[in-house]
């Protein structure tokens, strides 16, 4: 032993190796025995800031309030291909609703889930507060509040003496003038504590003590701007950081703001013109991708995804996106040779079992679409997980023709998951060919009911009451069906027909 | 098609009458005729040029219109045959020159009788009805039409037809139901030719073009709507008719019986031969094919009901083609079966002609059903788009699909499922039935538990889904619960709600459910406070049981949204 290491040594070495709490304690130590240590002082406040660290960029979920009381919208009816809240906007000949499913507001569910693909943006106030804010798909009531205020909160418990610095009583004039400090102060009051209006202040004191050079200082206000919903301004700030220094994560920024301002043109301009300044750059190429996919051009999401792969062949998102839209365009063998590589790579989850399942089962290798149902199976953490493998398991059931299997499985997705409307729509489907048709009635309302954005509830509905004769149901059930899915060839038909026998009536 | 109109000469101009039902018109090389009807007053109007050219009443409602040369003697003017009732006018230098009566077919003996007897007074008129009556139902030949006017009378009026025509012998007459030409024993344009009348009692006479005597003879099933003739008399030649029963009949020379049948999808509208085959417009707007022996050759769909049809007969090009007049005011040309042209009209066809009129070859006279009339020429460059001539398969099929490439990978992947397709199949069947097992193990434990929203029981076919709404601290929970049972209502039913006592506090965490009724939504609302200020969110679980058991029916897992209202603050 004998030798021991200096402990502000000691803190900075488990501060480099990510253990953020024996940092934090060992400083804490340091600052007992002497209290003005800004050295220690700030290695703490790093150290706290780390714990709770969310990378700005990704984390960009809108909340209810913004959603809905948007007043930043530019035009009421945006024209088609330029505004990201009108799902109907496609131009990039992606495979239909009929072959890719949807997701609530009608875009095509993306093989990739961020924050912002989660739900879409709903239509209407009552579908927003809905069940599906549960505790995993959570949609904050205002991105101000909830889901930060949370990350915030959970270091707090940690602490039950309080918090480490009282912010409000924090002189942020004298901190500004010592930059070295204010920006650990900044991140810590940012990220930690999560007050936003005493950050912004420090920033703007900084940035004055700075002579408005430091644009470090100018993102940091453009955050702080962003996260209070004043969108213009940080538009001002980031353009302003931008002209002094070129940075990749101002352009993400900048571009976040835009798509906020449902901008996706701007957007994907501000994208473009980082990519000359940085070629190459997997994150602005990985921003466009998504911009497309959002605006529902899944062709050219997947062309911006392969060039993401040539720059990072081990790029999660883009394997799993291109992977997806394979499986869409029948193309499954393709889609399991992306999975399989994600697979290689170390990802080991239910979602990627249940993927590769899926993936052999159209591509017909038999041998192995059951054991990555089982692995599936015994990898799922959630009931909702659990729900999907079931569910998928019906799938291949109904496609050998075991129809008690396929009974027993869509069963058992509705155990695990109350309100999963596919399942629903599929076991009524069984029920019908068993010629029950009131448990079948009963299912499809109860899918419609769980999921407007679907269908498929809607035209089955209509083929069985025109099977049992009921015809004015059948025509308003089709009718809803039309409007979710104009070009279902099938429905078009079934109202014709209807409408023929109308006109004999 | 040609980028201009092939048609680009068009004369129209009212006919005279304002409303003109005219169903014949024939060109002839320097006139064309037609009959016009005014009221109850026909007359057949021959027109040359655009002029007017001679007018003759008609008596009666003609059912056709013909043209045919009667001898040889210079000059060779056409005679015109003017079908009607039981009667044939034939017209000779544009005046009446003969009229042909078709033969008396054989009466009834007993009715014979009968109006013998009434001649003698011998019989009282209710008997007479009667006995006539009696005929009618059983006798194998019908009645005449004196006989059946005198069915249908009062009894009043009887007295006195009787008195009326007790003293004119009675016969039974037909009438011409259609009418053609057939060349006598030369094939040339200007060649003799002998008339071929189709009648209402099932027959078809040949008559002589100079004697006007009947030269052959023959029956067909039903009665005949449309004669198509192609031959000579005296060498050999068949006769398609189209009759109404929807059949289409072929006859030869010397078969007293049709040798062919083609039963039609519907009745004919129209029949045409063109070269060997036989096309026919159907009622069902159907334009069909057939060879002479009465196989099918194609079945196109119209876009509209045809009105009639007439063939093109090209012969500077040898293209020929069937002009079908439909009821949309349009008059499509087919090819074979393609559609090569189509003309505009401003109102519908009734009837089509093509053939030489005056110095030119190519003229198409068309009439309308408002009294129109149509005279279109066909410029001599015209070509028309031959159409996808190739036998087989029709162009549709040859139309690529956007079917995505089948990759290598697939390939190697089938490959792989042939070389070792056994082994794959092995391993899949024991997957199979271990998921099987697997399935049925959790199918059981969830009922056991009933942990599905979806009651299986015969008694209590129930389901339940939840929905909770709001923003918290207070949320509204509401269970809509379904009876899925045909006719039995379900009562005594309970809701309980288990949760965890810190977190949540439920305004009725207990309560009894309605009675529900097959095939009704029962909305149950109660509310839910969230107790707790950190932004944590638990599962609230919702059972439904049957009052006295303790086994759950029903139990809904509700994934509770996080509150945002104490978070907030």
């Amino acid at each position: 032993m004998g030798l021991e290491m200096d402990p502000l040594l000691h803190a900075l070495s488990y501060f480099r190796r990510r253990k953020f709490q024996q940092c934090s304690d060992l400083c804490s130590q340091l600052l007992e025995k002497e209290p003005s240590d800004q050295a220690a002082w700030c290695l703490k406040v790093r150290a706290l800031t780390e714990m709770v660290y969310v990378d700005e960029i990704d984390v960009d979920q809108e909340g209810i309030a913004e959603m809905m009381l948007d007043e930043n919208a530019i035009a009421q009816v945006a024209r088609p291909g330029t505004s990201l809240k009108v799902p109907g906007t496609s131009q990039g000949g992606g495979p239909s609703q009929a072959v890719r499913p949807v997701t609530q507001t009608g875009r095509p569910l993306t093989g990739f889930v961020r924050p912002s693909t989660q739900g879409g943006r709903p239509g209407t106030i009552e579908q927003a507060i809905k069940t599906p804010r549960t505790a995993h798909t959570a949609r904050p009531m205002t991105s101000a509040s909830g889901r930060y205020v949370r990350l915030g909160t959970a270091s707090m418990l940690t602490n039950p003496d309080g918090p480490f610095i009282n912010v409000s009583k924090l002189n942020l004039n004298s901190y500004a003038e010592k930059p070295k400090l204010a920006k650990a102060l900044f991140e810590y009051i940012f990220h930690h504590e999560n007050d936003v209006k005493n950050a912004l202040d420090l920033a703007a004191y900084a940035t004055q003590h700075a002579q408005f050079k430091d644009w470090w200082w100018k993102v940091q206000i453009g955050k702080c701007y962003y996260r209070l919903g004043l969108y213009r301004e940080a538009e001002t700030q980031f353009k302003s950081a931008l002209r002094q220094q070129d940075m990749v994560d101002t352009i993400l920024y900048l571009a976040k703001v835009y798509s906020r301002l449902d901008q996706p043109l701007t957007a994907l301009n501000v994208f473009k013109q980082g990519l000359d300044r940085f070629p190459g750059e997997v994150s602005l190429i990985c921003g466009i991708a998504r911009i497309h996919e959002e605006m529902n051009n899944i062709s050219a999401a997947a062309e911006c995804y392969k060039d993401v792969l040539k720059q990072d062949n081990t790029h999660v998102e883009a394997i799993a996106c291109i992977g997806s839209n394979h499986f869409y365009s029948d193309q499954p063998e393709i889609a399991l040779r992306f999975y399989r590589r994600l697979l290689q790579m170390g990802i080991y989850n239910c979602q990627l079992f249940n993927n590769l399942g899926l993936c052999c089962f159209y591509a017909q290798q038999y041998d192995m679409i059951l054991t990555s149902f089982e692995r599936a199976l015994s990898l799922a953490e959630s009931e909702e997980e659990a729900a999907d493998v079931w569910y998928n398991l019906g799938h291949v059931a109904v496609g050998i023709g075991d129809i008690n299997l396929a009974y027993q499985c869509f069963k058992l997705t509705l155990a695990n998951n109350n309100d999963h409307s596919e399942a629903y729509n599929n076991l009524a489907v069984l029920e019908m060919q068993k010629g029950r048709v009131e448990q079948a009635r009963v299912f499809l309302q109860t899918a419609s009911l769980i999921a407007p954005h679907m269908y498929e509830p809607h035209f089955n509905f209509a083929v069985l009451s025109e099977k049992v004769g009921d015809l004015q149901r059948s025509y308003m059930a089709a009718q809803k069906s039309q409007e979710i899915f104009q070009e279902h060839v099938d429905t078009q038909q079934l109202i014709n027909q209807l409408k023929q026998h109308f006109a004999r009536l | 098609m040609p980028t201009t109109t092939p048609w680009p000469t068009c004369t129209r101009f009212p006919l005279v009458s304002p409303w003109p039902t005219s169903t014949a018109t024939e060109t002839v090389s320097w006139w064309w005729v037609t009959w016009v009807r005014r009221g109850h007053e026909m007359k057949l109007k021959v027109y040359q040029g655009t002029g007017l050219l001679s007018e003759n009443a008609l008596p009666d409602l003609p059912v056709s219109v013909t043209t045919f040369l009667m001898e040889q003697h210079e000059p060779r003017m056409p005679a015109v045959a003017v079908a009607s009732g039981p009667f044939v006018y034939v017209y000779k230098n544009l005046r009446p020159y003969f009229k042909f009566t078709l033969p008396p077919l054989e009466l009834n003996p007993m009715e014979k009788s009968v109006w013998d007897q009434a001649k003698e007074d011998k019989v009282d008129l209710m008997s007479m009805k009667e006995m006539l009556e009696q005929i009618r139902e059983n006798a194998e030949m019908p009645l005449s039409v004196q006989s059946l006017r005198f069915l249908s009378l009062d009894l009043p009026e009887m007295e006195s037809f009787v008195n009326q025509y007790k003293m004119q012998p009675i016969k039974r007459q037909t009438v011409i139901t259609c009418m053609a030409t057939l060349k006598k024993n030369m094939v040339d344009e200007d060649a003799v030719s002998c008339l071929v009348i189709g009648t209402e009692n099932n027959e078809i006479l040949i008559l002589d073009p100079e004697a006007f005597t009947i030269l052959a003879k023959m029956m067909v099933p039903s009665v005949p709507a449309f004669l198509d003739v192609t031959g000579q008399f005296d060498v050999e030649y068949r006769l398609t008719v189209a009759c109404r029963s929807g059949c289409v009949y072929i006859l030869r020379r010397d078969s007293k019986r049709p040798k062919y049948c083609i039963e039609l999808s519907a009745q004919a509208l129209g029949l045409v031969r063109v070269q060997k085959n036989i096309v026919a417009a159907c009622s069902d707007e159907m334009l069909q094919s057939y060879t002479q022996k009465g196989k099918k050759l194609w079945v196109i769909s119209l876009p509209a009901t045809p009105v009639t049809m007439s063939l093109l007969d090209e012969k500077f090009q040898s293209f020929q083609a069937v002009l079908v007049a439909l009821a949309n005011m349009e008059v499509h040309m087919y090819r074979d079966k393609n559609l090569v042209n189509v003309i505009q009209t401003q109102d519908i066809v009734t009837s089509i002609c093509f053939g030489r009129y005056g110095r030119e070859d190519n003229t198409l006279v068309m009439t309308t059903k408002g009294g129109g009339l149509i005279i279109k020429i066909l410029k001599r460059t015209a070509t028309f788009h031959k159409g996808d001539t190739a036998v087989g398969a029709p162009v549709a099929q040859s139309i690529k699909l956007n079917v995505p490439k089948k990759t290598k990978l697939y390939v190697d992947q089938t490959l792989r499922e042939r070389e070792s397709g056994v082994a794959m199949h092995r391993v899949f069947q024991t997957d199979l039935s271990r998921i099987r097992l697997v399935a049925a193990r959790a199918y059981v434990r969830a009922l056991e538990c009933s942990m599905a929203p979806v009651s299986e029981s015969l008694q209590e076919p129930l389901k339940m889904n939840a929905v909770v709404q709001g923003m918290g601290p207070t949320f509204k929970l509401s269970l809509n619960l379904q009876n899925m049972s045909e006719t039995r209502a379900v009562a005594n039913l309970l809701v309980s709600f288990l949760y965890d006592e810190k977190l949540y506090s439920v305004a009725q965490p207990f309560f009894k459910a309605p009675m529900l009724v097959p095939g009704l939504n029962y909305p149950l609302v109660t509310f839910v406070q969230c107790l707790s200020t950190q932004g944590i969110s638990d599962i609230i679980k919702v059972f439904v049981l049957r009052e006295g058991a303790s086994e759950p029916l029903l139990t809904a897992h509700i994934n509770m949204p996080v509150s945002e209202g104490l978070a907030a603050v």
